[in-house]
């Protein structure tokens, strides 16, 4: 069959160079139909998709092609873009994870500043979303559209059991690993999916102004900290009372944790219960509540930003479509309402989506709980070696956990390795 | 074949168990691909078909136009394919039995990139595609593929097993040419190893994904492992669905091993030189 | 096989005489279309990685940000434990992953070849399936598969060591197969060897069908025994074959980057027991965002990788007389 082909192929070949450079000159010719490419990954690409009708009664001659992969090879795929700065879309939505290492980069538009002055709008975000897109330097690059913001949910019947309410658990951390073990002692429930968990938290919360996760804004290693050793040595205290199932999140393990109640607690974004009630557990409904996090943390799980790369074509088009997608509140609540996507956009706080019960929760009126927690959750300076960091402490805190390293020795580890780091 | 006497039946026995462990995990896939998943993350998971086929089929092509993924996965494979068959046999030849300048040096340069993992070439990759215009063009994944290291290397060692150096003498000496050798007696001795060759070489560009990560910009040009992979999500995958599109995605390299296999081992008779 | 133009060259047709390449030009003629394509797509990125090694870049900046550090790259990654941790942890698994592949598919093949009739397809189509498997897919089974309470491994196990007999060969407690640092790697190694054995068996199957028969039926005449026939005869007629098998699973080996990745979701598990050379390589580059001691790590591997390969290549030497 591919006698011909093979013929044309080589044909095709010889006349590579020659083809490339017409074809080059060919594509880059202005096509009467404007395109907006949006590069998106699971869910937010099916948001940018539900608000193209509204796009279209705008601009009816300019399409919306929304780019979609999966999560990471969507920020493996944009790193790439970036770094050549060529190919780009013209909007690039950013994970929470990665908007600090995209912003420090430098490859994308100030957002803050003229044309664009999403500054004047910074009122309308949740405060710690729109710190969180600001680079060291000042420059805004990112505008939020939809926030994780931390809760603890639990299941009611496995604390009844135990004689454990909800005030117990939360009002401290050493409290909340108390009741872990009343917990398993009356129902033989983990208290905790995983013990890194609970180290996750408690090394984001308390941090104080111009502190870094990791590193401070003077290139001080912090890994030593109070924080962190408070964070090891509860997570130690859950692995040897045995109230953690050693359960990675999204695991086979972890859901059927939850169907069968073997987790009592987990500690997670808001955005957890939509997932447990659609496919993770939905023979639990009912059973579980929703509270703020132990001893007022407040801490964010995940979100999703909109930014314009440098090397993008469409500037004013694509900003145009940013604030549909981040300003206009029937957008932020269509999001909320399909895909559990928490508004960062203030306006829509009010609205009486916020006070409906939710029955999976019981009927809490829980997105309360959750804009409450939204606005205190504070904000944290990014630093490129965060990826690094966060890598080093979970090996140091995996050898505690399974190989009963001493605490101090393995943050005293951890910050040698990352001085090396920073030292470079 | 000879048959001198039966093999002993454990032996006959311990590679049919063997086979069916290696095809357990396969099975999963198929009995997966027809359970929604809240079904596939209960533990133990289904061990038998359900009814939900269809229903993630639907869920598919409503999330990822798969049919035409699946025709692009199909033209760049066949595309790779060929190419890679007619550039290699004749390289491989041409390194088995021939001196030339720098054959040693080229050679040990060729193994040298099978040496390098494939995401290190991910920048420069994309900086050549996009110099060439071929960004999102499926000319982007057949063409370099072509000159692939692996298939220089293994044609040559076939050639080196398989074809005697006083045939292609002989050849000379009645008066053949040199393209004449390489077609008339080369080709045919090296059915069963393009065979091989050819079937890895659609396998690779069938589940090859870094490369389309890089060159494919536009959903509708995705081949199947990205359009598949873009429905994952650390927090909200359709598995049923993706385990329905990996299966169905099998079924082309089954079809194609069940026919290249019967030639494969068929065999053809390698008795040239008389 | 069906998409070979059998009947018409890719060149202009070869009449004996018409076209008369002679033996100095044919081999440039042969190889320069894959010459060709080599440089522009297989060198370039070799070259552009090897000058990358010595700049320091952060990519999501652009190219223009790339500063040179001479060899810090290289003095980093030398110095760095994760890298010897890596290479380790590389050499144990493409070791535990690789020898059993030969050891299992050279036989499996050659008996295959002997002894099946009819029902050969199945059999090789069963080992070779595997090897067709999308990442995907593999990644959600073994997951299912790997499961320490609910998982059919430790089903199975479980339910063989309460057989009479053999019941001592198997442990009685579920393995913590992908938790516990211990366990990780004969996880993965396990995955690599059922994905890849198949593929070496066909591989060597194709190689035994170019073994003429006529040498067997003179060893028959000559009383030879089946065993000897193997000793004799098929392995080292299938030498280069083995070269290359093992060649690849070196290459492959000291690569490994796939399953570990899926099995370990991209961290290389507990303490980093799964994380192989090429994965660290890759999470410097796209996690890190370091390309710069990437690449320099990407070079130091190349060169164990080129050593072990220069040693296989040694190996086979002596009495192959293919190199």
């Amino acid at each position: 069959m591919h006698n011909k082909t093979t013929a044309t192929h080589r044909r095709n070949i010889l006349a590579g160079a020659a083809a490339a450079a017409l074809l080059s000159l060919v594509s880059a010719g202005a096509l009467a139909q404007q395109t907006l490419t949006v590069a998106a990954f699971p869910a937010v690409d099916e948001i940018a998709k539900s608000a193209i009708p509204m796009w279209k009664k705008k601009h009816p001659d300019v399409e919306i092609k929304v780019i979609s992969r999966a999560f990471a090879d969507h920020h493996t795929a944009m790193t790439t873009a970036l770094s050549t700065s060529s190919n780009l879309p013209d909007v690039m939505v950013v994970e929470y994870g990665y908007v600090g290492r995209f912003a420090e980069g430098g490859g994308l538009e100030d957002l803050g500043s003229a044309p664009y002055n999403i500054k004047a709008q910074q009122a309308r975000f949740v405060p710690y979303a729109y710190r969180q897109a600001t680079t060291n330097a000042g420059t805004v690059v990112a505008v939020p559209s939809d926030i994780g913001p931390g809760t603890l949910l639990y299941r009611t019947d496995l604390l009844k059991k135990a004689n454990v309410t909800e005030a117990d658990m939360t009002q401290s951390w050493d409290a909340f690993v108390a009741s872990g073990v009343k917990i398993k002692a009356a129902t033989g429930a983990y208290l905790v999916a995983h013990a890194r968990d609970i180290k996750d938290i408690v090394i984001r919360s308390d941090i104080k102004p111009g502190e870094g996760l990791y590193i401070d804004n003077k290139g001080k290693v912090l890994v030593d900290s109070p924080r962190f050793v408070r964070a090891f040595t509860l997570a130690k205290a859950v692995r040897e009372q045995k109230l953690d199932g050693k359960i990675n999140a999204w695991s086979n393990e972890w859901s059927e944790g939850f169907k069968r109640g073997t987790i009592a607690t987990q500690l997670s974004g808001a955005w957890l219960a939509g997932h447990l009630n659609n496919w993770l557990a939905p023979d639990t409904k009912g059973l579980w509540r929703a509270a703020q996090l132990p001893e007022k943390a407040y801490g964010s799980w995940g979100g999703s930003f909109y930014t314009i790369p440098k090397g993008g074509k469409n500037k004013a088009l694509a900003f145009e479509f940013i604030q549909m997608m981040t300003l206009t509140p029937e957008v932020q609540l269509s999001a909320f309402k399909s895909q559990d996507a928490f508004p960062a956009l203030i306006d829509v706080h009010n609205d009486a989506f916020f006070d409906q019960p939710i029955d999976f929760l019981g009927g809490q009126k829980a997105r309360l709980l959750w804009r409450d927690a939204s606005r205190k959750i504070a904000a944290v300076d990014v630093n490129k070696l965060d990826p690094i960091a966060e890598e080093i402490v979970n090996t140091e805190m995996d050898k505690v956990l399974d190989q009963g390293k001493d605490i101090p020795t393995a943050l005293a580890d951890a910050k040698a390795l990352l001085e090396r780091r920073v030292r470079r | 074949m000879q048959t001198d006497r039966l093999a002993p039946r454990a032996a006959y026995l311990l590679v049919g168990v063997g086979g069916l462990i290696m095809l357990a995990p396969f099975y999963f896939m198929f009995v997966f691909a027809t359970h929604s998943r809240t079904e596939i993350f209960n533990l133990p998971p289904p061990l038998f078909f359900g009814q939900d086929f269809m229903l993630n089929l639907g869920i598919l092509t409503s999330k990822i136009p798969f049919w035409r993924s699946l025709g692009w996965s199909l033209y760049v494979a066949l595309a790779s394919t060929a190419l890679t068959l007619v550039f290699c046999s004749m390289g491989g030849y041409a390194f088995a039995m021939f001196e030339f300048r720098f054959k040693k040096q080229l050679f040990t340069l060729v193994l040298g990139t099978m040496l390098l993992p494939s995401f290190l070439g991910m920048i420069p990759t994309f900086m050549i595609m996009d110099a060439f215009g071929w960004i999102d063009q499926p000319r982007a994944l057949y063409i370099p593929g072509a000159a692939s290291a692996f298939g220089i290397f293994m044609m040559r060692q076939f050639v080196l097993s398989s074809i005697p150096k006083d045939l292609i003498e002989a050849a000379r000496m009645d008066g053949c040419g040199e393209l004449g050798i390489y077609w008339r007696i080369v080709m045919p001795l090296l059915a069963p190893a393009m065979g091989t060759l050819g079937l890895i070489t659609f396998i690779a560009s069938w589940n090859n994904f870094i490369g389309p990560l890089i060159v494919m910009r536009s959903p509708e040009m995705y081949t199947l492992p990205l359009a598949l992979r873009s429905m994952q999500s650390p927090v909200n995958t359709e598995w049923g669905a993706v385990m329905a599109g990996s299966a169905i995605a099998t079924l082309p390299l089954l079809v194609l091993f069940a026919i290249a296999s019967r030639r494969l081992i068929d065999g053809l008779t390698a008795g040239a030189v008389k | 096989m069906s998409s070979l133009p059998l009947d018409s060259p890719p060149a202009a047709a070869p009449r004996a005489k018409g076209w008369s390449l002679s033996p100095a030009m044919a081999p440039y003629v042969l190889i320069s279309p894959f010459v060709i394509l080599f440089a522009i797509f297989g060198l370039f990125p070799l070259v552009f990685s090897f000058y990358l090694a010595f700049q320091s870049w952060e990519p999501t900046a652009g190219l223009s940000t790339m500063k040179f550090v001479g060899l810090e790259n290289f003095a980093f990654a030398i110095t760095d434990e994760w890298f010897w941790k890596s290479l380790r942890n590389t050499a144990w698994l493409a070791f535990a992953a690789g020898v059993p592949q030969h050891v299992v598919s050279i036989p499996l093949a050659y008996f295959i070849h002997t002894s099946f009739k009819r029902t050969r397809n199945m059999a090789v189509g069963a080992y070779f399936l595997p090897y067709i498997t999308s990442t995907v897919a593999i990644s959600m089974m073994f997951g299912t598969l790997f499961s320490t309470d609910y998982g059919l491994i430790n089903i199975t196990l479980h339910a063989m060591s309460e057989w009479p007999g053999i019941g001592w060969m198997f442990p009685s407690h579920p393995i913590d197969w992908l938790n516990r640092a211990e366990n990780v790697k004969p996880a993965i190694s396990m995955v690599v060897f059922w994905r890849y054995v198949g593929f070496n068996t066909v591989l060597y199957l194709a190689a035994l069908q170019t073994i003429p028969k006529d040498i067997y039926e003179a060893a028959t005449m000559d009383g030879a025994g089946r065993w000897q026939q193997f000793w004799y005869i098929t392995i080292p007629s299938l030498k280069p074959m083995i070269f290359f098998g093992v060649t690849l699973s070196v290459v492959g080996g000291l690569q490994l980057f796939e399953e570990p990745f899926i099995l370990t979701g991209g961290r290389g598990g507990t303490d980093q027991a799964g994380m192989t050379t090429a994965m660290y390589m890759y999470r410097t580059a796209f996690e890190f965002n370091d390309f710069g001691t990437a690449s320099a790590l990407s070079w130091l591997l190349f060169v164990f990788v080129a050593v072990l390969t220069w040693l296989t290549n040694l190996a086979f030497k002596p009495r192959g007389g293919s190199h």
